[in-house]
C-alpha cells in the first residue's frame, strides 16, 4: 500500500502545491509595515518618530467630513498629542480635489493627510503619483481590499453606506419601500429624493444597482422626477417637512444623525444589500509635516481614531473590532453593495452623468 | 496743469497693476475654456472650441439664466424705484429710519434670503403655505422652488443695489423743476409723469442693466432653491461642473465666460447711457432736495413701505431666527424641538472665531485700502484726459462681468504659479477681494465724482488755489459720502464673499461665508441659520459702529 500509493502520493501534494502556489501568486502582494517593531502607543501601534512628530508641531488635513465632526475628531488627537497642533481643510470633494492638484502644479504644498472623499478621486491622485507611501503597522486591521494596491498609499478610513429613508408620519412601515425595486413605485411621483450626479455615493449607487437589476433600473425612475440633492442634509430636510416621502441613496450616517436628534425618519435596510463607498485616508507626498501625518495616520486607522471617527462622523468603521456608530449597527451586520472594480466604476462616470443629469432634469 | 508730472507715471503704473489683478486669472480662465483635454493638466495638452460649442447643444441653462435673470431684475428695479420714490420724494413719517432699513438685505449673505424663504414658502408644508391651507384653501399660495421664487429672492436679496442707484438718482434731483410744474397748475400725478419720470429715466435705464448683470451671476437662490425644483442657471451648472469628477473645467471656464460677454455687452449699455447725458446735479447752484406733501395718501405709502420692509427683512429674520433655535430644522408646528445647541456647536468649533475675526479684517482691510486706491481711479478716470484711462476702465469692470466661481477658480490657478509665498494666507484673499470689488468701489465712487460740476473745481483753481488745496477744500469735501458709501459696500461684500473664499482659503485662513455654505451642505440646517445669524449680527455691530464713527466725522453714510 506504501508502495503502490507513493506516486499518488506525489502527485496529490504536487497539486496541492501547485493551488497553494497559485493562491499565492493569485493574493495580493502583502507589504511589510514601514518598520519592524512599531512602538505600541496607547491603543495604537505606530512606525512614526513620536518625538520628530511632536518636533513638526502640527498637522494639516485635508477632508470633506463635516467640520463640527472633524473638529471634534482632531481634537481626540490633540488630546493625545498636545504638541501637534491640528488644522484642516474642508470643501466639498470636487472643490478639495480641484485645490489640492492646483497647489500641487503650483509647487505648494499645504496639506499632510487627505481623505477626498471617493475612490475616483483617490485612484486619480495615486495615478498622479500624489500619495506617500506609509504601510501602517494598524493595516493589519483592515480586509486587503480596503487597501491600495502597492500597499501603504491609501487606505478605507471610513464607510459610507447608503439605502432608502422615509417620514413615518406621511408613510406607514407597510407602505414603505422594502426593497430598491419598491421605489420605483409611481406612487412616489415628485416626492422622492437622491443625489447630484457629483455624489461618489450616488454613483456607486447607480452603479451597483444597474448590476443588481438591469441597466434600465434607473430609467424606471424617470416617471416620478426625483429632486436631485447636493447632500444628505436637504434630503432628510425635506423628509421631515414633508415635501419628500422617499429618499433613495439615504445616507445612514445622515439617518443616525437625524434619528438621535428626534426627528421622525425610518431607515430601510434593503435585503438585496445597502450600496456603500468607501473614504480613502492617505499621506501627502512632500506633506510639510510628514512624522507627524504617519503618527495621525496610525492613530486614525487604529481602534482609538476610528472609535472617536465613528462617534463624531457617524459612520462606519471598515474594522471589526470598532464599535457602530451612535444608535447604529455594524456594517458586518448588513449586505453591502461596494465595487469591486474600481476602474470600471471610473469609466462607467460619463454614461452616468449622462443618464444622472437626463434623469434629475439638470440638462 | 500742475499734477501733470506725476500723473505721468501714476497712469501706467496703475494700468500695469489693474492689467496684472485682472487680466491674469483672466487667461488661465480663457486658456481652461480652450482645454478639450484633461482638466486637471495645464497648460492644456489638446485645445478646441467643444465646451463652447456644447453651450448651444444645450441652451436650456442659458435660456433659464436669462428668464430667471429677466423677471428678477423686473421685480428689483420695480421695488427700488417704488420705495425709492416714497423714501426720497415724498414725505411720510419715519422715512429716515425706513431709508436705512431698506439697506439690510444687503447686509446680510444671499443665502439667508435663499433657506429663510424655503423655510416660509416651501411647497406643501412652508410657514406661509402652511396658514393659506389653513384657512381653508387647498393648494399652496405660492412654491418657492420654481423660478419665479428664485427671482423672488434674488430680487429682495442682491436687488438693494437698485433701490440705492435709483434713490441716488432721485436724491440729486433739482425740486424746482416739479416744483415749477405745481404752479403752473399740473397734477401730483402729472408731475411725477411727466417731470420726475423723464429725469430719473437715465438713473433707473442704469440701475435696471447694473442689476441684469447682477443677476446673471447670481448663485445663493438659485442654489438653494432651483436644484429642488430641478431647475438650473449657468451659476449653478458652473458649481456643478467644478465639483464633479473629473471636474469639468473647461465647460465651466465657457459658460462662465459665455455668461461673462452678456454682461459685457449689458455693462456696455450702462456706459453709454451714463456718459450720453451730463450727470452732474451737484453745481455751483443751491437746492435742497424737499419731499412732496402728500396729505392722508402717506399713510398708504408708508404701509407699502413697512409692507415691503417686512417681507424683504422681518419675515425671514424671523423665519431663520426660528430655524436657528430648533434641535432639527422643521416648518412643522407640532414637530419643533427647541435647543441652544446650534449656538453652542458653532461657538464650540475652534475654526468659526477665527474665521470670524478673518472676515473682520479682510473687510475693514480691503475697504480701507481699496477706497483711496478706487478713488484715485475713478479720478483719472472720470476727470483727467489721460490716455488709456478708457481702457483702464474696462479693465477694472472686468471681475464684475465674470460669474464669482470661475473668477475664483482663475485666481487660484493664477496666483498658485506666481513664485510669491502668499497662498493661503489672508494677504492672497485680500489681493483677491479687491480685484473682485473694484468694480462695486468704482461704480459707487463714479456715481459721486459724475455728480460733482467740474466748474466748481475750476471755479478753485481760477481763484488761485494750488491743486491739493482745491482737492482739500472742494473735492474731497464733496466725494466724502460716496468715498463712505463706497467703503461700507465693500466691507460688507467682503465679509459675505463666498465664491472666491471656496477657492483661496486655507487651513489657516478660513472666512465665515464659506463655513456657512459648508455646513449648509454636511452638517445641518439648523446650525448654517445658527452661524448666518452670527454673521448678520456681526456686520449689524461692524456697520452701527461705522455710522457712529462717520458722524463724528461729519459724513452721511445713507
Amino acid at each position: 500500500m506504501t508502495r503502490n500509493s507513493g506516486p499518488a502520493m506525489t502527485g496529490v501534494w504536487g497539486l496541492l502545491m501547485l493551488v497553494a502556489l497559485t493562491l499565492l501568486l493569485a493574493l495580493p502582494a502583502r507589504a511589510e509595515p514601514a518598520c519592524a517593531n512599531p512602538h505600541q502607543m496607547d491603543g495604537f501601534k505606530t512606525c512614526a518618530d513620536v518625538a520628530k512628530a511632536e518636533q513638526e508641531g502640527a498637522l494639516v488635513l485635508y477632508a470633506t467630513d463635516p467640520e463640527s465632526a472633524t473638529e471634534q475628531m482632531l481634537a481626540k488627537f490633540h488630546a493625545a498629542f498636545p504638541k501637534i497642533a491640528t488644522t484642516y481643510l474642508r470643501l466639498q470633494g470636487g472643490a478639495l480635489y480641484a485645490r489640492i492638484l492646483a497647489e500641487r502644479q503650483g509647487g505648494v504644498y499645504t496639506a499632510d493627510v487627505l481623505q477626498p472623499s471617493d475612490m475616483s478621486f483617490a485612484l486619480d491622485f495615486q495615478k498622479r503619483n500624489g500619495y506617500a507611501r506609509y504601510v501602517s503597522p494598524e493595516m493589519e486591521a483592515y480586509k486587503p481590499e480596503y487597501r491600495s494596491q502597492p500597499e501603504g498609499e491609501w487606505t478605507w478610513g471610513a464607510l459610507v453606506v447608503a439605502g432608502i429613508a422615509y417620514n413615518p408620519r406621511l408613510v406607514t412601515a407597510a407602505e414603505a419601500p422594502k426593497d430598491w425595486p419598491d421605489t420605483l413605485d409611481p406612487k412616489w411621483a415628485d416626492a422622492v429624493s437622491v443625489k447630484v450626479t457629483i455624489s461618489g455615493l450616488q454613483h456607486t449607487t447607480w452603479f451597483m444597482l444597474r448590476q443588481v437589476y438591469g441597466n434600465d433600473f434607473w430609467k424606471k425612475l424617470a416617471p416620478s422626477k426625483p429632486h436631485a440633492f447636493d447632500s444628505y442634509v436637504q434630503q432628510y430636510d425635506r423628509l421631515v417637512n414633508g415635501q419628500d416621502k422617499v429618499a433613495i441613496t439615504a445616507q445612514y450616517s445622515g439617518y443616525l444623525l437625524m434619528k438621535s436628534k428626534g426627528a421622525p425618519v425610518e431607515f430601510v435596510y434593503p435585503p438585496s444589500g445597502l450600496t456603500a463607498t468607501p473614504q480613502p485616508w492617505g499621506i501627502v507626498k512632500e506633506a510639510p509635516h510628514p512624522e507627524a501625518a504617519k503618527l495621525f495616520l496610525d492613530w486614525f486607522l487604529g481602534v482609538p481614531g476610528q472609535t472617536a471617527n465613528v462617534t463624531y462622523q457617524f459612520t462606519n468603521s471598515p474594522r471589526s473590532d470598532v464599535p457602530p456608530p451612535p444608535g447604529g449597527v455594524s456594517a458586518s451586520t448588513f449586505k453591502l453593495l461596494v465595487p469591486t472594480d474600481w476602474h470600471a466604476l471610473e469609466q462607467s462616470h460619463a454614461a452616468y452623468v449622462k443618464e444622472w443629469n437626463a434623469l434629475t432634469g439638470m440638462r | 496743469m500742475r499734477n501733470s508730472g506725476t500723473n505721468m507715471w501714476i497712469a501706467p503704473l496703475l494700468l500695469l497693476i489693474c492689467g496684472v489683478l485682472v487680466l491674469y486669472p483672466l487667461v488661465y480662465l480663457v486658456v481652461e475654456s480652450l482645454n478639450i483635454g484633461d482638466a486637471q493638466t495645464f497648460p492644456p495638452e489638446e485645445y478646441g472650441l467643444g465646451n463652447y460649442g456644447e453651450l448651444f447643444e444645450e441652451p436650456k441653462v442659458i435660456l433659464n439664466t436669462l428668464f430667471v435673470a429677466c423677471i428678477a431684475t423686473v421685480m428689483a428695479v420695480f421695488f427700488g424705484f417704488l420705495q425709492a420714490w416714497i423714501l426720497t420724494r415724498t414725505a411720510i413719517p419715519g422715512r429716515a429710519r425706513l431709508e436705512r432699513l431698506m439697506q439690510l438685505p444687503y447686509y446680510m449673505t444671499p443665502l439667508i434670503g435663499a433657506l429663510s424663504w424655503g423655510v416660509l414658502l416651501g411647497p406643501k408644508t412652508g410657514l406661509v403655505n402652511q396658514v393659506w391651507r389653513a384657512i381653508g384653501f387647498n393648494s399652496d399660495l405660492f412654491n418657492i422652488y420654481s423660478p419665479w421664487g428664485i427671482a423672488w429672492v434674488m430680487a429682495l436679496f442682491e436687488g438693494t443695489v437698485a433701490f440705492v442707484m435709483i434713490s441716488a438718482s432721485m436724491k440729486s434731483m433739482d425740486p424746482s423743476l416739479e416744483e415749477s410744474s405745481r404752479v403752473l397748475g399740473a397734477s401730483k400725478l402729472r408731475t411725477a409723469l411727466k417731470i420726475t419720470l423723464p429725469m430719473v429715466a437715465p438713473g433707473v435705464l442704469s440701475a435696471t442693466i447694473f442689476v441684469f448683470a447682477e443677476m446673471l451671476g447670481s448663485f445663493a437662490a438659485a442654489f438653494v432653491l432651483g436644484i429642488p425644483g430641478r431647475f438650473f442657471v449657468v451659476t449653478t451648472a458652473i458649481w456643478e461642473a467644478t465639483l464633479s469628477f473629473p471636474p469639468d473645467y473647461g465647460r465651466a471656464a465657457a459658460m462662465g465666460l459665455s455668461l461673462s460677454g452678456a454682461m459685457v455687452i449689458t455693462l456696455a449699455v450702462a456706459k453709454f447711457i451714463m456718459r450720453k447725458g451730463s450727470y452732474a446735479t451737484i453745481s455751483g447752484k443751491a437746492f435742497r432736495p424737499r419731499p412732496m406733501e402728500i396729505g392722508p395718501i402717506r399713510w398708504l405709502l408708508m404701509a407699502i413701505s413697512w409692507g415691503y420692509m417686512i417681507v424683504a427683512v422681518i419675515l425671514p429674520l424671523m423665519a431663520l431666527t426660528l430655524t436657528s433655535f430648533e434641535r432639527f430644522a422643521t416648518v412643522i408646528v407640532h414637530q419643533m424641538q427647541f435647543t441652544f445647541a446650534n449656538y453652542e456647536t458653532a461657538l464650540q468649533m475652534g475654526s468659526l472665531a477665527p474665521a470670524f475675526g478673518n472676515s473682520l479684517i479682510l473687510g475693514i482691510v480691503v475697504a480701507s485700502l481699496g477706497v483711496p486706491t478706487i478713488g484715485v481711479l475713478a479720478w483719472i478716470i472720470y476727470r483727467s484726459r489721460m490716455p488709456g484711462r478708457g481702457a483702464m476702465e474696462f479693465l477694472i469692470m472686468v471681475p464684475q462681468a465674470v460669474p464669482r466661481l470661475v473668477f475664483g477658480l482663475g485666481l487660484l490657478w493664477a496666483w498658485i504659479n506666481i513664485p510669491i509665498p502668499i497662498y493661503g494666507t489672508l494677504w492672497l484673499l485680500g489681493i483677491a477681494y479687491f480685484t473682485v470689488f473694484m468694480p462695486l468701489g468704482l461704480r459707487t465712487i463714479a456715481g459721486v465724482v459724475l455728480q460733482v460740476d467740474k466748474s466748481l473745481e475750476e471755479c478753485a483753481r481760477v481763484c488761485g488755489a494750488a491743486w491739493t488745496y482745491q482737492m482739500r477744500t472742494i473735492t474731497l469735501p464733496l466725494l466724502r459720502p460716496g468715498l463712505i458709501a463706497a467703503w461700507l459696500l465693500i466691507f460688507i461684500a467682503s465679509v459675505r464673499e463666498l465664491g472666491v473664499s471656496v477657492f483661496l482659503m486655507g487651513p489657516n485662513s478660513k472666512v465665515v461665508a464659506p463655513a456657512i455654505v459648508n455646513s449648509w451642505l454636511s452638517s445641518s440646517s439648523e446650525l448654517s441659520a445658527a452661524m448666518a445669524l452670527m454673521q448678520t449680527v456681526m456686520v449689524f455691530i461692524a456697520v452701527a459702529i461705522l455710522f457712529r464713527v462717520a458722524r463724528r466725522v461729519g459724513g452721511d453714510v445713507t
